[in-house]
């Protein structure tokens, strides 16, 4: 079987990944728009597995689960420590902050 | 190949797995942190609540001077040249730069934590020190649970345990010779980060601001990384970086996968350009940059030391070894890129340095234009630039650390004093910090007799031998815009008339004094007798394959 | 659309032997379209709680395609880990920082046309370039592969001392949580948990 339609979904979720990023402005929201990039990368990775006939990249998208699992949980403890400060999680609202 | 060989054998029905040959004597500098690390949260569940600041501090201390002193060993015995190898099934490269920037990373990391426990900058309350470190995370700012906590002294001693884990992932990180492995390198170091931005005790929701920032931006960039990965994965069947210095150089056998992925470079020049995304976020280059002032200025000053100082190496180290090792052979596609990105960097940083009014901000915007002179001497492609690059780590490591120690004892009522209007005529008032301050400024603008000119005359010096002048005049043109805002902060200290209302100038224990004091030391010295540590860089620029 | 998502699913212990590659074809193209759809929808949406919804449907789906690549082992980590663990911890975010149920005015920043601009600029380039690459390749599924004891056995043999560093990234992460979320006097009880701190709150309101 052909592997391009796999690599096709893995760009373009990937693309609509990063264009949440873009798009977002509530923490978690964007957040979750980087799982959806990990996701890709992962779709991408156990693709190029079977092509390659190798195990390496289906244990790069385990590792990559973990880690997305280990960020998620940094990632919401700040969060929601920012919120109980500031009472809204909405990520240009950085006021005391300048570019 | 290695890894359909492995198919192979395990298709059979065999009870047990061959056991994979761990060098744990090589691995020692990092087992033996995170070791520390898990021994210090065990102090944290275990023992009485007055004990443990001075607990947590001894462990620390001893697990990163003890993983310096197994640097050194396997320096001496060798393992930095002629017994360089792989380790741990391939995945760990221990050679010249792993373990030159190990060392560094681990001495920065001592000074680090000597700040870390700093606690006699501001008076007592009810007899409880008070450090840079929220006394609860936990507590909402200003509310009712923090007075309490402040009142009974409760520290947020797990930043010790935190520090190592980080600087466990950054040892990990530079001496890693897979992209899975630099992937996890690259969160074990980053997670902790993200955290310890969160808890200042000042200022906390510029802190919680910063966190956040770091964490949102820094997963993004190890998106890009992991995509980048995936990318190269499907160009070079493996994740090695050797295995893919092979594909991409034509040498590896041909097999019907690659036959159709190799095809095209493309895949590998978007790969390459994504992976470098990843890692050119954590070393603070243009335009990957956005995140680096406001962490910098919302982070607990001691944590921002560690952090300019320890990421930056670490993650250089990966930048080096994933350029010097993987793609020496695609070097004329990637080197333009870089160029720009270089000459962005340094003259990006340099201009908005000059636009600062306050001093962590500005230290922050340095940091990005010397991250621009290191690129410099990545471009170089030779032994030379990789030298050069260590040393120059070595050098800005310690004047970092230094600088921004030195911000943690100008105070006023609200904690630091970071506003510049404050630091005029600081110089009168306390002549001796400011002559500190001034001389890392210094050293920072590349003037002779400070470690800085070495640093950046070794980079400049490669970069011309590699052919690339240009880049080298850019260079040295941001280096004087640099300069301009140096002085322009020592005229400020030195001649202005003090405020009236003006910040007074902690005097500091024996750890921040320390800390300070080898600053100065390394500056003067890597300034005045370089040759030594240049030497020692050279003989440590080879990387093992 | 999980109807459709259902099917699918229960197509997937047979996908692997039975399935022939035209059928294998169909599901993924089913499953693909769903899984964009419910990508687009996540990122689009204004309700944020449907956000987080859709993302489930699309992580799912995901799941069933690592099924059709024979990739078992990683499908049900993504369903455990994922679909089990990070999208509830993300709603549990969401319901903690008082989300709105309904729609939410301010979710977008307001720069929906250069997102799109880049969206589409970087899609076209990756396209292409899998176009480029892949026209002619060819996946033979027909080896086992992926299976959690070939998995299992790889991955020990092979990459231990990552999978120690992920360990130690799970207690680092697990540490610092704690520092950030736990309030507790000294050797009192623990204090009302946050999320009735934040629920009364919510009813203050």
């Amino acid at each position: 079987m052909n592997p391009v339609n796999y690599l096709y979904l893995a760009a373009l979720l990937f693309t609509i990944g990063a264009s949440g990023v873009v798009i977002r402005r509530n923490a978690i929201v964007l957040f979750m728009c980087v799982e959806l990039m990990l996701n890709a990368s992962n779709l991408a990775l156990v693709t190029f597995s079977r092509l390659h006939g190798n195990l390496d990249g289906q244990i790069l998208a385990f590792f990559t689960m973990v880690v997305a699992a280990a960020e998620v949980v940094v990632g919401l403890a700040i969060i929601v420590s920012i919120f109980r400060t500031r009472h809204s999680a909405s990520v240009d609202d950085s006021n005391l902050m300048k570019l | 190949m290695i890894a359909t060989h492995a198919l192979a054998a395990a298709g059979g029905n065999s009870p047990s797995i061959p056991a994979p040959h761990i060098e744990y004597g090589q691995l020692s500098p990092m087992l033996v942190v995170f070791g520390a690390a898990l021994v210090g949260i065990l102090a944290e569940a275990f023992l009485p609540r007055r004990l443990r600041a001075a607990t947590q501090l001894g462990i620390s201390l001893a697990g990163l001077v003890g993983g310096f002193v197994a640097v050194v060993v396997l320096a001496a015995q060798g393992h930095a040249s002629t017994r360089a190898g792989l380790l741990a099934m391939g995945s760990v490269a221990i050679d010249g730069p792993a373990l030159f920037l190990q060392g560094v990373i681990l001495l920065t990391a001592v000074l680090a934590v000597l700040t870390y426990a700093e606690g006699r900058l501001e008076p007592r309350i009810n007899g409880h020190r008070i450090d840079a470190f929220a006394a609860q995370a936990a507590a909402v700012p200003g509310g009712e649970q923090e007075r309490e906590a402040t009142r009974e002294g409760l520290r947020t001693t797990e930043i010790y345990p935190l520090t190592l884990f980080a600087v466990g992932g950054m040892l990990l990180f530079p001496a890693s010779n897979d992209l899975l492995t630099m992937f996890v390198a690259l969160e074990v170091l980053s997670l902790p980060l993200y955290l310890m931005c969160a808890i200042a005790r000042r200022r906390r929701l510029l802190s919680q601001e910063a966190a956040v920032k770091y964490f949102l931006l820094g997963a993004f960039a190890s998106a890009f990384f992991l995509f980048g990965t995936a990318l190269l994965y499907g160009y070079a069947g493996s994740l090695r970086l050797g295995e893919i210095a092979d594909v991409v150089s034509g040498v590896a056998p041909v097999t019907p996968a690659l036959a159709v992925t190799t095809q095209n470079d493309a895949l590998l020049l978007i790969g390459l350009a994504m992976v470098s995304v990843g890692l050119l976020f954590k070393v603070g280059a243009v335009p990957f940059h956005s995140w680096t002032p406001d962490v910098y200025q919302g982070a607990p000053t001691p944590v921002t030391g560690f952090m300019a100082a320890a990421t930056k190496t670490a993650a250089f180290g990966a930048l080096l070894r994933l350029f010097y090792v993987a793609f020496p052979g695609i070097r004329w596609d990637w080197r333009p890129v870089m160029w720009g990105v270089a000459i962005l960097t340094m003259v990006v940083g340099s201009i908005l340095a000059v636009t600062q009014q306050d001093v962590k901000r500005l230290l922050a915007y340095s940091s990005i234009a010397h991250a621009g002179f290191i690129l410099t001497g990545l471009i170089a492609t030779d032994r030379r630039g990789v030298a050069a690059v260590l040393f120059y780590l070595l050098a800005y490591s310690f004047v970092t650390l230094g600088a921004f120690a030195v911000v943690t004892l100008v105070r006023d009522s609200k904690g630091e004093a970071t506003h510049l209007s404050s630091w005029a005529g600081l110089g009168r008032r306390s002549p001796l910090l400011a002559a500190v301050f001034a001389l890392f400024l210094l050293a920072f603008a590349g003037i002779p007799l400070t470690s800085g000119f070495t640093g950046k005359f070794a980079v400049f010096q490669a970069a011309a031998g590699g052919g690339a002048a240009p880049l080298v005049i850019v260079g040295v043109l941001s280096s004087a815009i640099a300069a301009f805002f140096y002085i322009r902060v020592i005229v400020l200290m030195f001649f202005s008339d003090p405020q009236p209302s003006g910040p007074a100038v902690a005097v500091p224990s024996a750890l921040t004094a320390t800390t300070i004091a080898f600053g100065v030391l390394v500056t003067l010295g890597l300034g005045l007798l370089p040759q030594y540590f240049l030497d020692l860089a050279t003989k440590a620029s080879i990387f093992i394959r | 659309m999980s109807t459709l998502l259902a099917a699918a699913g229960s197509l997937e212990p047979a996908a692997r032997s039975y399935l022939s590659p035209t059928g294998q074809e169909i599901v993924f193209l089913l499953v693909g379209v769903l899984v964009l759809g419910a990508a687009v929808v996540s990122v689009t949406t204004r309700q944020l709680v449907h956000a987080a919804l859709w993302l489930v449907v699309a992580l799912g789906g995901l799941a069933v395609e690592f099924l059709l690549l024979t990739a078992e082992f990683v499908a049900w980590v993504q369903v455990l880990v994922y679909l089990g663990s990070v999208v509830v911890l993300v709603l549990f975010g969401l319901m903690l920082t008082r989300a709105p149920i309904g729609r939410s005015p301010d979710a977008d920043s307001g720069n929906r046309p250069a997102a799109l601009a880049v969206g589409a600029a970087s899609a076209a380039t990756l396209v292409t370039l899998v176009v480029d690459a892949f026209r002619s390749s060819w996946i033979d599924l027909s080896g086992p592969a992926g299976t959690t004891r070939l998995t299992g056995e790889f991955l020990f043999s092979h990459w231990v001392l990552p999978f120690e560093a992920l360990s130690v990234l799970l207690l680092a992460a697990l540490v610092g949580a704690i520092v950030l979320s736990r309030a507790k006097g000294d050797g009192t009880k623990p204090r009302p948990g946050n999320l009735r701190t934040v629920l009364t709150k919510t009813k203050e309101r």
